[in-house]
C-alpha cells in the first residue's frame, strides 16, 4: 500500500514526526521534558518499538502506552519499567555509557551546538537580574555532556539561534576547536542532529559548525537560513525531507497528545 | 569554603550525637513544622518537579511563616511556587533568600511566572546546577564525604557561578568537576507508606528523596498512609529511607496534591493550571487573585484535609481513576 501523506499538520506536529525519525531502534535514549518525550513515543508506536527509553527521574525501558506522560518524573514513565530506581542512579548510566542518545530540547543554540537553557540577558553581569530567565538546566547539561551522542530538538527562530549564546547551559562542541569536548573532561561524543521546525541540521566534522541536511516541508534552503542568527554551511547534497503521513498525525493528534499538552494546536512564531 | 545549611564536619557530628533510637515518631504537621524549620534554614525539598512534592508541608510552612530560606532540590514545580506565592504577597511573612537548583517549571503545565517574577526583580540569590548535580550533592551529604566528582556539566557556564571546582584527576589527569556536598538544615519529604517510626516505603521513582533524607539533620516525613511496622518489615530491601534519618511522622493523605503521588493520584489537569494561572497573573501586576487563592485554599484552612474539602469531589475521584502507577505489592494493614 502506498504511503498516504498528510495535508494538514502544523509546524509543531512536523517536528515530532521529523524528532520520532530521527531516533533508531534498538537504542537507549535518554528523553527530556517537552517534545523529546513526545517524540519518543511517536518513535516507540511506528518503526521504533525497540527503543528503551531512560527518565531522569529514576525509569529504565519503560512501555510508554498508558497515554503521555506530563512529566519525565510522573507515574506513566514507569510502565513496565525495567529497573526503576532514582536521578543519581539515571545519570550514573550516562556516565558509564549506558545511554546511546541524548534527547534534548533548548531555549537558544550556537553554530556549535551549545545549548542555552538559564537566561537571556547578559551574563555574568545581570545574573541575578536576567531580562528572562528560563527554567534553569534540568538535567539536559548532563545529558549534553555524558550521553554517547546527543539530538537536539527545538523551535527554529532568528532569535533562538545566534552566534554567541547569552548563557552556555548545556555544552555542545564549546568553541569548535579540535578535541574541545575531550579536553574540558566530557566523556560524549556530543552533538550529531538538530531537529527544528524547519529543518534537519547536523555538523560539519572539521569545523564543528551546524549544517544543513534536510529542509522540512514549505521550507528551502534559504528561508531557513533567513531564520538562523548565524552563517550555515549548506553542502551539495541537501535534501527535502518526507511529509508526515496520515498515520502519523493522526497518532500524535488521537493517540499521543490529545490535549495538545506538548503540542500545541496553534503556536506563536 | 561557604557552606550553607550544614558543613561536612558539623553533619557528622550532629548525627552522631542524635537520638537514633526507634520510637514513636508521629507528631502533628503543625508541631512537626513548628519544631524543625527555623528562620534561616537551609530546606532541602524531596520529589521531582509536580511529583511527590511536599505540598501539604508547604503550605504548613505558609501558614506559620519563615524568613531568609535557602531551598535546596533538584527540579521543583508546585512546592517553590507555593512558597513564592506567599512571598509575594507578604515578604514579611514569609521569603526565600537562596535557591541551589537546577530547574524550576511545571513541564507540560507550563513555565513557573513567579520564578521569572522573582528572578527578574532581583530578589533571589541564584546558584544554579544540573539535577545530577544536585542529586549527586545529596548523594556525597549522605555518603558522608565532603565532595563527590562527577563528569557534568564540565564546559558550561553554570560552573561560573556555583561552588563546583574543576580539578586534574590524580588518577586519569583529566579534568574532572567536584561538588560540595549538600547538608540542609531540615528535609521536607513526602512518601505514600510510612511506619510510626519513621521507615518509608516509596513507590514509583525514588527521585532524590532517599539521599536527601539522608544527607539532613532533620527529616519531616508526609504520608499518603500510615501502616503497620510487621507490614513494612516484612519487605526490608523496600523500605527507602530508614527510620533514624526521620525526624517526625504525618500521615497525611493527599499531602502531595494536586501533584503526583505514583500508585495513589495522577496530577489534577484542573487546579494545576489554575494555580499557575493566578501566579501568572501577580507576575503581570496584578495580585488580588493570587491573595484570594491563598486566603481560600491555605490561610483559611488549617489543615490538608480542610483543603481538600474545598476541591470538588468529581475532580479527587477524576485523579484517582486516572492514576496509572501500581502498588509493588499491594497488601499491607492500614493503622487504626
Amino acid at each position: 500500500m502506498d504511503k498516504q501523506y498528510a495535508t494538514d499538520f502544523t509546524i509543531q506536529e512536523m517536528i515530532v514526526v521529523a524528532g520520532a525519525r530521527t531516533l533508531p531502534d534498538n537504542k537507549v535514549i535518554f528523553a527530556g521534558t517537552g517534545l523529546p518525550l513526545v517524540a519518543i513515543t511517536l518513535a516507540q508506536l511506528t518503526h521504533a518499538p525497540g527503543i528503551v527509553p531512560v527518565f531522569e527521574a529514576g525509569a529504565v525501558g519503560p512501555s510508554l502506552s498508558r497515554g503521555l506522560p506530563l512529566s519525565v518524573g510522573d507515574s506513566r514513565t514507569t510502565n513496565k519499567a525495567n529497573y526503576l530506581l532514582g536521578l543519581n542512579s539515571a545519570f550514573e548510566l550516562t556516565q558509564r555509557g549506558f545511554a546511546d542518545i541524548g534527547f534534548i530540547g533548548g531555549a537558544e543554540i550556537d553554530p556549535y551546538g551549545n545549548l542555552n537553557s538559564t537566561m537571556m540577558g547578559a551574563f555574568p553581569d545581570n545574573y541575578q537580574s536576567p531580562k528572562t530567565r528560563l527554567p534553569g538546566s534540568g538535567g539536559a547539561s548532563d545529558m549534553a555532556c555524558s550521553c554517547e551522542q546527543t539530538i537536539i530538538i527545538m523551535v527554529h527562530e532568528p532569535r533562538r539561534f545566534n552566534e554567541k549564546l547569552n548563557y552556555v547551559t548545556s555544552p555542545g562542541y564549546l568553541d569548535g576547536s579540535p578535541n574541545a569536548r575531550w579536553n574540558a573532561g566530557l566523556v560524549g561524543q556530543g552533538p550529531q542532529r538538530v531537529i527544528t521546525t524547519k529543518a534537519i541540521l547536523g555538523f560539519d566534522d572539521d569545523t564543528r559548525r551546524m549544517k544543513l541536511i534536510a529542509t522540512l516541508p514549505g521550507e528551502t534552503v534559504r528561508s531557513i537560513q533567513d531564520a538562523t542568527g548565524f552563517k550555515l554551511i549548506i553542502p551539495d547534497d541537501v535534501y527535502a525531507f518526507e511529509p508526515p503521513t496520515v498515520e502519523e498525525i493522526h497518532l500524535i493528534r488521537e493517540v499521543i497528545d490529545p490535549k495538545g499538552y506538548f503540542v500545541k494546536k496553534t503556536i506563536k512564531n | 569554603m561557604h557552606w550553607t545549611g550544614l558543613s561536612p564536619d558539623e553533619a557528622r557530628k550532629f548525627t552522631a550525637d542524635k537520638n537514633k533510637s526507634k520510637r514513636d515518631k508521629r507528631k502533628s504537621l503543625h508541631d512537626a513544622v513548628q519544631e524543625f524549620i527555623n528562620d534561616g534554614d537551609n530546606i532541602g525539598i524531596g520529589g521531582f518537579v509536580n511529583s511527590r512534592q511536599p505540598v501539604s508541608i508547604v503550605h504548613e510552612i505558609i501558614r506559620q511563616g519563615r524568613k531568609d530560606l535557602t531551598l535546596s532540590y533538584q527540579s521543583a514545580g508546585l512546592a517553590v511556587e507555593y512558597l513564592a506565592g506567599a512571598m509575594v504577597l507578604n515578604e514579611e511573612h514569609l521569603n526565600i533568600k537562596r535557591m541551589e537548583f537546577a530547574y524550576w517549571a511545571h513541564e507540560a503545565f507550563g513555565i513557573s511566572p513567579l520564578f521569572r517574577y522573582l528572578a527578574e526583580n532581583s530578589k533571589l540569590e541564584l546558584e544554579d546546577w544540573s539535577n545530577y548535580n544536585m542529586s549527586a550533592r545529596f548523594k556525597a551529604g549522605s555518603m558522608g564525604l565532603p565532595f563527590i566528582p562527577c563528569r557534568s556539566p564540565l564546559g558550561s557556564d553554570m560552573i561560573q557561578r556555583n561552588r563546583a571546582k574543576v580539578m586534574e584527576c590524580p588518577f586519569t589527569q583529566r579534568p574532572i568537576m567536584l561538588l560540595p556536598a549538600s547538608h540542609p538544615n531540615v528535609a521536607i519529604i513526602h512518601v505514600q507508606e510510612a511506619d510510626i517510626y519513621g521507615n518509608c516505603r516509596i513507590q514509583g521513582p525514588l527521585f532524590t528523596c532517599p539521599e536527601i533524607a539522608m544527607a539532613s539533620a532533620y527529616t519531616i516525613v508526609t504520608c499518603d498512609r500510615l501502616i503497620e511496622h510487621d507490614d513494612m518489615v516484612r519487605f526490608p530491601n523496600r523500605i527507602s529511607i530508614p527510620f533514624f534519618a526521620v525526624d517526625a511522622v504525618v500521615e497525611v493523605p493527599f499531602g502531595s496534591y494536586p501533584g503526583n503521588s505514583h500508585g495513589v493520584h495522577y496530577f489534577d489537569e484542573k487546579h494545576i493550571p489554575e494555580f499557575r494561572s493566578v501566579c501568572e497573573q501577580a507576575r503581570k501586576g496584578d495580585y488580588s487573585s493570587l491573595k484570594d487563592y491563598y486566603e481560600t485554599f491555605i490561610f483559611g484552612v488549617k489543615n490538608t484535609a480542610r483543603f481538600m474539602d474545598k476541591i470538588p469531589f468529581s475532580q479527587v475521584q477524576q485523579v484517582q481513576k486516572i492514576e496509572s502507577g501500581s502498588r509493588l505489592d499491594a497488601g499491607f494493614t492500614v493503622l487504626e
